[in-house]
């Protein structure tokens, strides 16, 4: 069906016609993490502005009870850096049609994000600190608990791409929703290097 | 030991268009288990009128209780706790869900495509909203939502609306991801009709803001839950107040953009005056820095809330020169889209009055009555007028002219007379927001009473039209058939059948453009 209309805007003739559905899970991947960006940023947003307020008024911050357990959260940290190296190499695999290393490293890209959270539990236990408690607690598990469900997020749609890889679904052709999986991952990771960087590094160190 | 690896052969984008629309089954299970964009998008579109309804209801109760007669339908506390589920409602419940689903069905169509991207998204979207709904309202019946007495009851008030604004996210992505994704060939985003850039400005600002709604509601859930700590509605309430309540009416005004060249026979002088505008609204409406209680001081938020008037005034420009130089036909259509015109424009105004500081109307009823003036009736409006313009395409059949009329002047009537008194109660008496108790005077007296008249008038208005649609939806089965450009409109949608086949269009749409002679 060719459809004829006027140019509503007076530029230059139309472009020639292209492909209907174009880059749907990518672009979808993209938006979603456009706004789990302002999601992240406004409970991060949120913790810096009761910091500054808890310092201006000479408060402890972190709470005085407060025993950050850097060593842990530094190898948790680091373990949910080291997964994007996997997520990318999935999608590498992939594109290089090699089923193994697909296979390898879409489990491990799941594995090191259970891992993450396995971790943050055991942090969390270690800090001490009861929700709700203070404001460097409430703020605190605002920040760590929304970024620990936006891993569960990510993990649950490398779950569903794990399971098409295992079923032989992607080539390097059709290998789109395994970018917006790493998309998503990237998100998730790049969004947790600055929370700990924002709530731990700064507060202690690694040390 | 050899091992061989076989996979399937995969399917060519060629061969999965041209896929058979797969058989939905029939009946309840058809409309519980769908994921085709129209059936999810009547579903929003049902179920927001109902709420806003349901609002309506709730404003006649304020009215009534303000009204000081004796009648004493609300205690102090319930008062307030109804006042906040009629914003919230209002807001959360009726216009931004009725847009999203206005959106869900008509962008594929818009844009040439077959499907909405993400449709099994959308159809959870719509789904995850009405069960957010009804966690809502039934944390409200428990024990009156953010200010209630139990903890459970509030932490079940703050995951509703959590669970709410996480829904209607999804429901503006797939919108937004279509639109910006799935166009026909020919079809470049800047020649996209004007409610498809509405719906990307709208649905976009949607997923700029709502999460950080979300965000406030975690810090909120948590005190709440485990320190019985409860947050003030004033923590949430900038979601409907300047600026951030442009935001949730981009897509009215991409309504009306549509709705008033059609009906005056008369294309939009400038295409790109109209995006423009939409642009404008979204950026003057994005208001999620206002979680900073000083910022109400802030020069930002002065310049933002004043310079909403310009895309306002914008739009009533453009509408206007497009009326007066076309032919108009006084139907239904064209009555509501202008009425809703003129109440988004009295809507700018009172918002650029309020946040002049020497004034101190922010925190008072002015702002109640500013909400009303733009949700209730701006976007109220724009959306009857939507669903009066687009309802051959929706069910098949015109609504009842008589009616479009009807709804036209209660709803606009019943806006103007709900607001003036919440302005007058706002800036004579600093009244406010939210409460019961304050000094009965003669104003306050004459005042009252007319907002009771006009609450009343309201809600009736809803009626009709809400009346006006299910009317429409039981016809539909046994009517004349209707055209497929009842109105002579350009855009694809009116290029196939109405209403339309189950992926859209028999052939896919290639758009092939000329310069106008």
């Amino acid at each position: 069906m060719s459809i004829t209309t006027y140019d509503p805007i007076g530029v230059e003739p139309a472009p020639a016609p292209v492909p209907g559905r174009r880059n749907v899970m990518l672009v979808g991947a993209l938006v979603a993490t456009a706004a789990g960006t302002v999601l992240i940023g406004a409970v991060l947003g949120g913790y810096l502005s009761a910091r500054d307020i808890a310092q201006a008024r000479n408060q402890p911050w972190p709470a005085d009870d407060a025993e950050l357990p850097n060593v842990a959260l530094f190898v948790t940290y680091i373990g949910l850096a080291l997964s994007a190296f996997f997520a990318q190499w999935a999608h590498a695999a992939i594109k290089m049609d090699d089923r193994r290393q697909a296979y390898m490293a879409t489990s491990f890209t799941v594995v090191l994000g259970l891992l993450f959270l396995n971790g943050m539990s055991y942090c969390w236990n270690q800090l001490g600190q009861v929700a709700g408690a203070s404001p460097y607690a409430t703020h605190m598990y605002a920040v760590t608990v929304t970024h620990a469900l936006v891993v569960v997020a990510a993990i649950a749609l490398w779950v569903v791409v794990a399971f098409r890889v295992f079923g032989g679904q992607f080539s390097p052709r059709n290998s789109e929703p395994v970018v917006a999986a790493v998309v998503i991952w990237h998100f998730a990771v790049a969004s947790g290097l600055v929370i700990w960087w924002a709530l731990w590094f700064v507060e202690g160190g690694p040390g | 030991m050899a091992m061989t690896e076989t996979r399937p052969a995969p399917q060519s984008d060629v061969a999965l268009a041209a896929a058979p629309a797969p058989e939905e089954p029939a009946g309840l299970a058809g409309w519980l288990s769908t994921s085709d964009h129209k059936r999810v998008g009547r579903m929003w579109l049902a179920t927001s009128l109902l709420f806003l309804f349901v609002a309506a209801i709730l404003r006649e109760l304020l009215a009534v209780e303000r009204l000081n007669s004796g009648a004493d339908l609300l205690t102090d506390g319930t008062f307030f706790q109804v006042f906040t589920l009629h914003s919230e409602a209002l807001a959360l419940l009726v216009v931004v869900p009725f847009f999203v689903g206005l959106a869900t069905y008509l962008v594929p169509l818009q844009v040439g495509s077959p499907e909405l991207a993400f449709p099994r998204g959308a159809a959870v979207a719509y789904w995850g909203y009405v069960v957010s709904a009804v966690v809502l309202v039934a944390a409200y019946l428990a024990d009156g939502g953010i200010t209630g007495t139990t903890a459970a009851s509030v932490d079940l008030y703050l995951l509703g609306l959590i669970a709410l604004a996480l829904s209607l996210s999804v429901g503006a992505a797939c919108v937004v991801t279509t639109a910006l994704t799935m166009r026909a060939p020919g079809m470049t985003l800047l020649r996209a009709p004007l409610f498809t850039w509405s719906a990307v400005v709208g649905g976009g600002l949607l997923l700029l803001q709502l999460p950080i709604l979300v965000a406030d509601l975690i810090e909120l859930l948590i005190p709440a839950r485990y320190a019985g700590d409860v947050g003030s509605y004033g923590d949430i309430a900038w979601v409907w107040g300047v600026p951030a309540i442009y935001g949730l009416v981009v897509i009215a005004a991409g309504v009306l953009l549509e709705v008033v060249p059609a009906m005056v026979g008369r294309p939009l002088r400038m295409h790109l005056a109209g995006v423009v505008v939409l642009g404008l609204l979204g950026l003057f409406g994005i208001g999620g820095w206002l979680l900073d209680p000083t910022a109400f001081d802030d020069l930002l938020y002065v310049a933002m809330g004043l310079a909403a008037v310009v895309p306002a005034l914008a739009l009533l420009g453009i509408l206007g020169d497009t009326v007066l130089g076309g032919s108009p036909s006084l139907k239904a259509p064209l009555v509501l889209a202008m009425a809703s015109a003129i109440l988004l424009f009295l809507g700018a105004a009172a918002g650029a009055v309020q946040v002049i500081e020497p004034l101190e109307l922010a925190g008072t009823a002015w702002e109640s009555g500013h909400a009303q003036l733009v949700l209730f009736g701006g976007a109220g409006l724009a959306a009857f007028a939507a669903l009066w313009f687009w309802a051959p395409k929706i069910w098949g059949v015109h609504l009842s002219e008589a009616a479009g009329f009807a709804v036209a002047a209660l709803v606009l009537g019943g806006a103007i007379l709900t607001a003036g008194p919440d302005l007058v109660a706002g800036a004579a008496d600093d009244l406010p927001m939210g409460a019961l108790e304050f000094e009965e005077t003669d104003l306050v007296s004459v005042t009252g009473g007319i907002g009771v008249a006009g609450a009343a008038l309201g809600a009736l208005g809803v009626l009709v039209g809400v009346g006006a649609a299910l009317a429409a939806g039981t016809r539909r089965r046994g009517g004349p058939p209707v055209p497929d450009a009842p109105w002579g409109a350009a855009g694809l949608e009116w290029t196939t059948t109405s209403p339309p086949p189950a992926h859209n269009f028999e052939e896919q749409p290639v758009l092939r453009v000329e310069r106008a002679p």
